[in-house]
């Protein structure tokens, strides 16, 4: 019986069935092992998984629960639900696994993998730690007080199991399709994983038109490297390290809900500078760093529940629409509580939309506001942290805040409050949690007790200045990016069109660098979006706002000065209606297909959405730019190209 | 028996416990009584929606922008792609925006004008209440001030297969080759050797351009 070293310890393999394969699985398994290992999730590949390990192919299905029971008419309100009675739950890390067929370069279309280009950067970044992760339906209870609830997970669990990550060792996750053939929920049982918002080649960045049916899969290779690559050899350059990530379904029309019903999970990197643990190590900055103990994903959600019908509370399932959510759930509960040591923690916010944007503050329990202080925005480390402490943490759809909170300062026995901005329904009689706190806007409760002497001790303060920035963007080229919404039928557009998969909006040249205008054209107030550009992240170089008169003439355009969470590099930009963001950004690495969208997911759904590409010489280039420009000709509409104004400049 | 579900209260009783019951086409489209080009009476929901993979479309017979060029871009992909389908398994309604003007044979002299007298093809005209009610419920953005303006969906297009109990949007300016693509979409589910053969077909396609353009060529 082969044995395995797994975190320092000998551990017996228990499972019989493995006798056969053993011999030739051998090296694999070690290499997974090794690879978990670096990513920080030792212990758990150590108590969970030999079991796993000697799976014949794949991991049984999880038992579908049969479909929803419609929830028809809308109810007024979601059933009561008392405050803080469950514990926070926190996403285990997604454990490694064999994949069989082996996962190939080529789509193994006998197998049933989905149609997809060959990967990119196979050769170069060859896969070393693979996992699978199946969507399917199951049940979920979203509160004690509540029956399940009919979700679709990834392999069960809600929300979904998170991934560890290293930089420098490649990854592959095989997305299998196992929804239903036949359903009642809004969503639609076909599926494409967006990695937002890695450096991903663009047959693994789930285009939203690359979705495939049920009983298919897909491989998405994750090379895990920085971006520049091709620049600075190796796997890129460090600098330009991105942290906290997410994936989730981009099913064109149909990301709202199928996110609504819980396509999404966390996505974790690690190096150096942020390793994982909290020991002194070269070019680490210490910052609480051990997953599930002091480095904990906060992934925020809402959700309209129905009355208990055929034994279930089922979420309503167009409730991506604004203002009928009414349940703020953090980590798949309803106001949960968390138990936190006088010391200092991280918290990984996340928005998970659809629609709704979150104004998060902290309340002790005196009624005060305490900081938070934010290190990370959209992945990105910010060069200083700066804290939150005299207003709200504004955070727009599938935007991510690594904030850090120092419980030293609370007495132990007290609780420390989670106040959403906006006041959810709660049913149930309780009084206001801290003077001036309504029950109705606190998301969730900390309750400070004193750190035991297992659990790790404080870390030191928070450093100053965090990173360095990737040198500065000296662009190659100019377009503007013009949300709009009009035209008849009045729709959601991007530059006067929608999306369709198979049309280009712009072709940048791989390896340069292009300054991009973002302009929200509706009137001011009416609409903002939380604009989203898949593959690399921008720096914000300046935001304008343009004042109009009643009838549309221009008043004046005022610079409107950065807020400290856009100084760093974003990969969302909240673009109220009216305002001007310039961007620059680099085109690195990979070619292929990506999106520029809206990510509130109605708008996105409703084709607020078009692709560009990267190309690989400049004739491509040329010949797809002259292609848009004759294509939209056609269309009644202006060229984007040389006409007069900056746009490429590079043709 | 059916009809008579429609209008009972429906998540609050226990549905039986077997197969989840569809009806989200039935509570979107109102079954009101409308009447064709060819002045017959019909139900919307009971005769043109049940049980078929519509294209359900909005237009006004005096309609000079965007209801035209959806009429004449429909009545093209017809010629070049969908007449062996439709009026088997594949149809197009077209609901006046302004019933008051818009009698059958203003619609009749809209559809001769446009070619667009096709098998499968209906032009339907109704009360004023009924088509805002289609409008609100169906082709809302949950706006006021949008849904109100009668030119925000003159010229939109849903695809539903109410079998499965599902519409898509689409988009009737998009390219033959992805207006194709959704109809397809909204088709009725396939067997598991049926999307294989699909998927094998759509990788041959992908691998097909590779060599012809370039474009989706690798690094």
């Amino acid at each position: 019986m082969s044995e395995l070293k797994v975190g320092g310890k000998k551990r017996g393999a228990k499972n019989t069935r493995e006798d056969g394969g053993a011999q030739s699985l051998k090296v694999d398994r070690r290499t997974v092992v090794k690879g978990g290992v670096i990513a920080g999730a030792a212990a758990v590949i150590a108590t969970k998984n030999t079991a796993a390990f000697a799976q014949e192919s794949y991991p049984e299905d999880p038992p579908a629960p049969e479909g929803p029971v419609l929830c028809d008419p809308r109810p007024a309100n979601s059933p009561p639900t008392t405050p803080f009675v469950d514990n926070l739950p926190i996403a285990a890390p997604a454990t490694p696994t064999f994949l069989n067929p082996f996962p190939t370069r080529v789509a193994n279309i006998g197998a049933g993998e989905a149609a997809r280009d060959a990967h990119q950067a196979w050769q170069h970044f060859p896969p070393q730690v693979f996992y699978e992760c199946v969507a399917a339906p199951s049940l979920h209870t979203f509160h004690s007080d509540l029956s399940p609830t009919y979700c679709w997970t990834f392999n069960g669990t809600y929300p979904a199991k998170t991934f560890l990550g290293y930089y420098g060792v490649p990854q592959l996750v095989r997305f299998r399709n196992n929804l239903p053939v036949d359903h009642a929920t809004a969503g639609i049982n076909e599926i494409t994983v967006h990695l937002h918002n890695g450096h991903t080649p663009s047959e693994s960045d789930g285009f939203a038109g690359d979705f495939f049916s049920t009983g298919l899969w897909k491989d998405n290779h994750y090379p895990n490297v920085y971006a520049g690559v091709d620049q600075y050899g190796g796997i890129g350059d460090p600098r330009e390290a991105m942290r906290t990530f997410w994936f989730h379904d981009h099913r064109a029309e149909f990301t709202a809900p199928n996110n609504y019903l819980g396509l999404n999970g966390m996505f974790l990197l690690y190096d150096q500078k942020d390793p994982g643990h909290e020991l002194a190590s070269p070019g680490s900055l210490r910052l609480p760093n051990y997953f599930g103990l002091t480095d904990i994903p906060l992934q925020l959600h809402a959700i309209l529940f129905c009355p208990t019908a055929n034994g279930r509370n089922e979420a309503y399932n167009t409730g991506a629409v604004p203002g009928q959510v009414d349940k703020w759930i953090v980590n798949g509960k309803i106001q949960p509580k968390f138990t936190v040591r006088r010391r200092k923690y991280r918290f990984r916010i996340l928005n998970t939309g659809m629609v709704k944007e979150w104004n998060l503050s902290l309340i002790g329990s005196d009624g005060q506001q305490k900081p938070m202080t934010v290190v990370a925005v959209d992945a990105n480390f910010v060069e200083q942290p700066f804290d939150i402490s005299n207003r709200n943490l504004l955070i727009p759809v599938a935007s991510r805040y690594d904030v850090i909170i120092d419980f030293s300062q609370f007495a132990a026995g007290t609780s420390v409050y989670l106040r959403e901005a906006q006041a959810q329904f709660v049913g149930v009689a309780t009084p206001d949690p801290a003077p001036g706190l309504k029950i109705e806007n606190v998301a969730m409760r900390f309750d400070v007790i004193e750190r035991e002497p297992w659990f790790p001790p404080d870390t030191p303060p928070i450093a100053n200045h965090l990173i360095d920035m990737p040198p500065a963007i000296v662009p190659d080229d100019y377009f503007e990016w013009h949300f709009t919404f009009d035209g008849s039928p009045r729709r959601f557009r991007i530059n006067g069109e929608v999306f369709d998969h198979n049309r280009i909006d712009h072709a940048v040249l791989k390896g340069s660098s292009e300054e991009w205008v973002i302009a929200n054209d509706v009137i001011a107030g009416n609409w903002t979006h939380p604009v989203h550009i898949h593959f690399e992240e921008g720096r914000i170089m300046s935001r304008s706002h343009t004042n109009r008169d009643a009838s549309g003439n221009i008043l004046s355009v005022d610079n409107v000065p950065l807020l400290p969470e856009e100084l760093g590099r974003r990969d969302i930009y909240r673009v109220p209606g009216q305002d001007r963001l310039v961007i620059r950004l680099r085109f690195r690495d990979f070619v292929g297909r990506y999106l520029i969208h809206c990510h509130n997911m109605n708008h996105e759904d409703n084709f607020m959405m078009v692709r560009w590409d990267i190309v690989e010489t400049v004739e491509e280039l040329v010949q797809k730019r002259r292609e848009i420009d004759e294509r939209r000709m056609m269309a009644g509409l202006p060229p984007q190209y040389g006409n007069g104004k900056k746009n490429g400049r590079l043709v | 028996m059916k009809r008579r579900e429609l209008f009972t209260g429906l998540g609050q009783t226990s549905a039986s416990a077997c197969k989840p019951e569809i009806r989200r086409m039935a509570n979107l489209i109102p079954n009101a009584q409308f009447r064709t080009q060819d002045n017959k009476d019909v139900r919307l929901y009971d005769d043109m929606i049940k049980g078929k993979q519509v294209m359900v479309m909005m237009m006004y017979a005096t309609c000079e922008t965007f209801c035209p060029v959806a009429t004449k871009r429909m009545v093209e992909l017809h010629h070049q792609a969908l007449a062996h389908r439709m009026g088997k398994d594949l149809f197009i309604v077209n609901v006046s925006l302004k019933p008051e003007e818009d009698d059958p044979a203003a619609l009749k002299a809209y559809a001769e004008a446009h070619g667009a007298l096709l098998p499968g093809w209906t032009f339907l005209t109704g009360s004023q209440y009924d088509v805002d009610t289609l409008r609100y419920k169906f082709f809302s953005h949950d706006h006021i001030g949008i849904d109100t303006n009668i030119d925000m969906h003159a010229g939109s297009m849903k695809i539903i297969n109410d079998p499965i109990g599902r519409w898509f949007h689409a988009d009737t300016f998009a390219s033959t080759r992805t207006l194709l693509e959704h109809i397809q979409w909204s088709d009725p589910p396939k067997s598991l050797a049926e999307r294989l053969k699909d998927n094998r077909r759509l990788q041959q396609q992908i691998e097909r351009e590779v060599d012809l353009y370039g474009y989706r060529k690798i690094a």
